[in-house]
This record gives C-alpha cells, structure tokens and sequence, in this order.
C-alpha cells in the first residue's frame, strides 16, 4: 500500500512573530477588563488600548496567514546567542547591585567582569573597571550635577 | 521673504553666541564619534547623552543633540570607506564603492568628495527647511484633533509602506509601539493602566529607557567582540584631495542624492537610511557605467553620502512644524524639547523664535564645523577605531545605563532598558525593524487624545474624519497607499522595497 504523502508545515519566523503578536494582544485585552470602553461620543480608557489589541490580532493573523514569505526559523543564526546571554546575565547582575552598592562598585565589576570575559589580562581588567567608572561618577556627579547612587558604601 | 531673512538674522545670532557655538562643536563632534564607532548609532547617541542636555536651556540641548544626528552622518562614512564596517546603519551603501576606491589607492578622495557631498546637502536641506517650515508650520495651525489623527494614520501607512520590510511587520511594531504608549495615567479620565502596582510606571514608559535598549544595548547582544575584525586604511593628508574628474563625477550625484534625499527626509520611516539606497540605485540606473558600481564609482559614494545628510535635515521639518515625529531620531528629539517645556509644532516658530530660529541658524554652522572636523581629523578619527571592540562594548553598555537612570533616578527604567534590549536582539534574529516601536510609543498619546478629542466634537460620529477636508485628503491618501500596497503584493511585482530588503540582508 502507497504511503499517504505527509506535508510538513515549515516553522517560519512569521509564524512565531504572529503568534506572539496573537497573543500578547489576547492578553492584554484580558487585562483590559476594568478599563471602561465608555461611549463614542465620550470615550473612556479602555477604547484605545482595545483598539490597538484587535489591531495586533489582526496584523498577527495576517503574519501567519503569510508566512511562507518569511525565513524558516531553523535558518536563524544564534551564533551569537552565547555573548548575549553573558552581556545580558552581567547586566542585570550590574543593574540589581546597582542601588546596594552604588555606582563606582557595580559599574566597575560590570566593566572589569567584561573584559576580564574577553580575556583580557585580569590586572588590566581591575584597572580599567576601577578606573572608567570613578572617572564617569566623577563626570556625572561633579560636572553634568547629575547625581548617580552612591550605595551603602558611600560611593 | 523679508521676514524670513530677518527671523534667520535672529537665528545666526543666537547660534553664534560662544556658549551656543561650543555646544554646536560638542555635538558635531560626539556625533562624527557616534557615526565613526561601529555598533553606536545615532539613536543610541542621543538617547545617552539626552539626560547630559538636562542642565541647558532648550536651545543649546536641542542644538547639541541635532549636531549628534547629522554628525554621525559625516561619521559613518569613514568606517565605510577605511574598514568596510558601516559606522551607521545609512552608510551600508558607501561601503561598496567607498571601500574599492580605498583598495584603489583613493581612500582620501573617497572621503573628502563624502564629505563634500554630506556638506552640501546638509546645506541645501538647512535652506529649503529655512524657506518652507514656516509656512507650512503657518498652515498646520488649521488642523484640529481630527486632521492631527488623520495624519497620523497616514504617517503610519507611509511609514510602513515606506518600510522595506512586509507592511504588517512595520505596522505590528507599530502598534507595539502604540500599545506600551498606553501604560500609566491616562490623560483624561486619571484611569492607571497596565502599571501592576509599581509607581514608577504611573508616568508611562520612557522614551529613552525603550530607545536605548533596542537600538543601543540590542545592538551590542548582536554583536560579539570576535565578529568586529577588520583593517583600517589610514590616508595620508596630501592625498584627502580628489582629482579633477572625481569632482565631475560627484557633482551631478551630489544634487541629486541632496533633492532625493530631503525629499525622502520629510516622509516617515529611518528617512536618513532609506534615501542613500534610493540615491544609490538612482545613481547606478542613470549611470553611463553602471558596470562601475561595485568596483569604486565616485558617483556609489557621492550620492548616497549626500542623499543621508540632506534626509536627516528634511526630517526636522515635520518635527518641528507638524510637532510630529518621522522616525525614532526626531522622536527623541522632540521628546528633548518637551521636557525643556518647548512644545514642538506649529506654534514654535511664534512662541519661540529664539530657539526654532537659533536652531535652523546652529545647522548651517554646524555643517560648516563638520566639514572642518571631518577632513583634516579624519587621522584622529581613524586611531579611535583602533580602540579594540572588547573594550569598547562594556562601556557603551555603561552609558547606556547611566544614560536612562540619570533621566528620572529610576532604577525601573534600568530594568525596562536591558528588557528592551533582549526584546530588540530577538526582533533582529526574526528579521523585525525596532524603529516603527519607538515610533508608535511616541505618538500613541497625542494618537489617543486627537482620537477621543475628534469623537467627542462629532459627539461619536466617525464621518468627522470624511467631513473635514484637510482630514479628508489625508485618509484619501493613506487608503491610496495602502491600495497600491496591496496591488503589489498581489502582483507579486518586485519594486525599490523588495531591491532595499534584499541589498539589507545581503548586507
């Protein structure tokens, strides 16, 4: 017996763009509850979030329905997805420590951290942290008057 | 005419002021940098150093961050020509031909007929901007909440017909855009939406925080140190100085990449990168030796280097007599002004002469200081690309931080800056442009608000949008727009858009 051709949908970045567009305009209709529409000759909050979510929802149909124009998502290049993650982890490491301990502190293990990353030597790394972010605090605060948190340490 | 000669008077003497002028220089100069350095766009370069204006009044920070925008537009050209690296997104198409004239032995022609080139047409746009803002600022105080919405939906079509990506794509970013615009207070009924309980976002999300996350933290996520490889070819001063035919072959594509590129400048969407591969194509279409492109053709340089500094001149025109923004520069452009408490739009040119006028004159000096900046420092510059990536990146991620937390003290609006930067490296791995986001946040209040104000005059009758003639031109030419679309896409027909994706990706 001959075997029923399969056809395989392709995963396409379209898709995935759609998708989400689908559903992030779900969402937020669903969190659009007690927004009130209000009337059109007095419209309330909610009219123009609403509006945008239908639009999103249908511009996501749309995407779907066409995405045969789009790459395959299996020809998505993520060779750089590593320093990205790392960059990403880093900062936000640099930005929860930033009111604790302050500028020069986690700016400078941000930067140090980094270098050192990108193997450079660990001395030069300390060295060039330590330094940029006392210079830069020192531009912010002295000259532009734009003060950065200062942490419990005091600096 | 009369009145416009004496307005500009005024203009030059505020620009020449040696407080305005130093912040004229700083900003040529930060900006050249901005444009020179790969992965720092002029975005990203305004976002950071907005808070740093803070502290000025609203001529001096307007004038400063205008000089970042058209400044990377002189910048970006040396990365292409020396390294074949675009120092900005607009300066993709002088690295074909910029760089072969390098390998030629013409790396010093090629950038002074870019600089040349981007001189004369930043000129040229700073005259035409000078001659029709006002008027058109004069005629744009007819418009009401209806015409303002109609505009903007048509703004929205351009934009996205404009775009050379599929129109649903540029219109979901869009209305991503759109969507973010709507968190915090609203306006008319004090309603919180979307602020889960955090104070911080009461007031909305920020134009920087959002800015500079896509454009300045997504690029660095995109770009890893060991991809920035490349050799500089550092010209020697004796040979900056083109020959006699490189200066006639310049010269008609600079004109044209001017009148193209201002052109393209007044309409939605990255004008400044749009009009160099529009100015390119034109150039390689009228060309006697099309088979030249690609191997160093001075007309490859000239007129696409032309065509992205006359457009990002055009594009302050619609900022600053509409008060509506034409692509995310413009956008935080304007945002600059509103907190200077300087509402962009019709009403500038009469409420405050000083700084429209100051800003108008501050360009023409401007691209005088760039021209000077650019040529005779081009070895400056070339020793900064020297600086290795690996340094380079960690402290532009630095400043991106400082430069959103200064703006309010907020460390939400940190956090709302690295979610935006993850979110603009993932839109770039599924091929999705930023820039119609940051738009759409832009314009979803004043979007909002002429909405509702439109359909509380019409007491709930949307034919006001149909009744009103101004408004009614625009809806008529944004359904135009969006037939032609749609004709194209049936056709399947491969048009200018199709030709710009397909140069984009291969680049």
């Amino acid at each position: 017996m001959a075997e029923r051709p399969v056809h395989r949908v392709t995963l396409r970045t379209d898709h995935i763009a759609g998708g989400a567009a689908i559903i992030l305009g779900l969402v937020v209709l669903a969190l659009s509850g007690d927004l009130p529409f209000g009337s059109l000759s007095f419209p309330g909050a909610g009219l123009w979030p609403k509006l945008i979510c239908a639009l999103m929802i249908v511009l996501g149909v749309l995407l779907c329905a066409r995405a045969g124009a789009s790459n395959p998502v299996a020809q998505i290049d993520w060779s750089d997805l590593p320093h990205a993650a790392i960059v990403t982890a880093a900062t936000a490491a640099a930005i929860a420590l930033y009111p604790t301990l302050g500028f020069i502190v986690a700016i400078g293990l941000l930067l140090a951290g980094l270098t050192l990353l990108e193997r450079r030597k660990p001395l030069f790394a300390v060295i060039y942290g330590a330094g940029i972010s006392v210079a830069v605090y020192a531009l912010f605060t002295v000259l532009l008057k734009s003060p950065l948190e200062r942490g419990l340490i005091g600096f | 005419m009369q009145g416009t000669f004496d307005s500009l008077l005024l203009g030059f003497s505020v620009a020449f002021q040696p407080s305005v002028l130093w912040y004229a220089f700083l900003g040529c100069l930060v900006g050249t940098l901005v444009g020179v350095l790969p992965g720092i766009g002029p975005l990203a370069g305004i976002s950071i150093l907005l808070p740093a204006t803070f502290g000025l009044d609203a001529t001096k920070a307007v004038i400063m961050l205008a000089g970042i925008y058209y400044g990377s537009q002189y910048g970006g050209s040396t990365t292409s020509i020396l390294m074949r690296i675009p120092g900005e997104a607009s300066s993709v198409m002088t690295c074909i031909d910029g760089y072969a004239m390098a390998q030629k032995g013409r790396a010093g022609a090629a950038l002074c007929i870019a600089a040349v080139g981007s001189w004369i047409a930043g000129t040229f746009g700073v005259l035409v901007l000078t001659l029709i803002a006002p008027p058109l600022a004069a005629f744009a105080l007819r418009f009401g909440p209806p015409e303002y919405t109609a505009l903007l939906v048509l703004g929205l079509i351009f934009l996205a017909y404009m775009s050379s990506t599929a129109l649903p794509r540029t219109l979901l970013m869009a209305a991503v855009g759109l969507l973010l615009g709507t968190v915090g207070i609203d306006n008319m009924t004090g309603h919180f939406r979307y602020a889960f309980d955090i104070p911080e976002l009461g007031d909305g999300i920020g134009i920087v925080p959002v800015a500079v996350g896509l454009f300045g933290l997504g690029e660095i996520l995109s770009t890893p140190s060991a991809t920035v490889l490349g050799k500089v070819i550092a010209p020697k001063l004796r040979e900056l100085l083109p020959s006699r035919t490189e200066w006639r072959q310049s010269a008609i594509p600079i004109a044209r990449g001017s009148v193209l590129g201002f052109l393209v400048g007044l309409t939605p969407g990255s004008a400044h990168i749009i009009s160099s591969f529009l100015s390119y194509a034109v150039e390689r279409r009228l060309s006697k030796h099309p088979e030249e492109f690609g191997h160093g053709a001075v007309a490859g340089v000239a007129g696409p280097e032309s065509a992205n500094n006359a457009a990002s001149t055009g594009a302050f025109v619609p900022m600053l007599a509409l008060g509506l923004p034409t692509g995310p520069v413009t956008a935080v452009l304007m945002a600059a002004l509103l907190i200077h408490g300087i509402p962009p739009g019709p009403a500038l040119v009469n409420d405050h002469p000083d700084v429209f006028w100051g800003f108008v004159a501050s360009m023409y000096v401007g691209n005088l200081m760039l021209l000077a900046l650019n040529l005779p420092l081009v070895g400056v510059f070339v020793n900064v690309l020297r600086i290795p990536y690996a340094y380079l990146y960690p402290l532009v991620i630095m400043f991106c931080i400082v430069g959103v937390y200064v703006v309010n003290s907020s460390i939400v609006d940190v956090w709302i800056m690295l979610v935006m930067g993850v979110l603009g490296y993932l839109l770039r791995k599924f091929g999705l442009d930023p820039a119609p986001l940051v738009l759409g946040l832009v314009i979803s209040p004043i979007f909002e608000m002429s909405l509702r104000q439109s359909l509380i005059m019409s007491n709930g009758n949307w034919t006001i949008f149909f009744t009103r003639p101004i408004a009614l031109v625009l809806i008529v030419i944004g359904a135009a727009l969006l037939v032609w679309s749609a004709l194209a896409f049936v056709r399947r027909r491969r048009d200018w858009r199709s030709q710009l994706a397909e140069v984009e990706a291969s680049e």
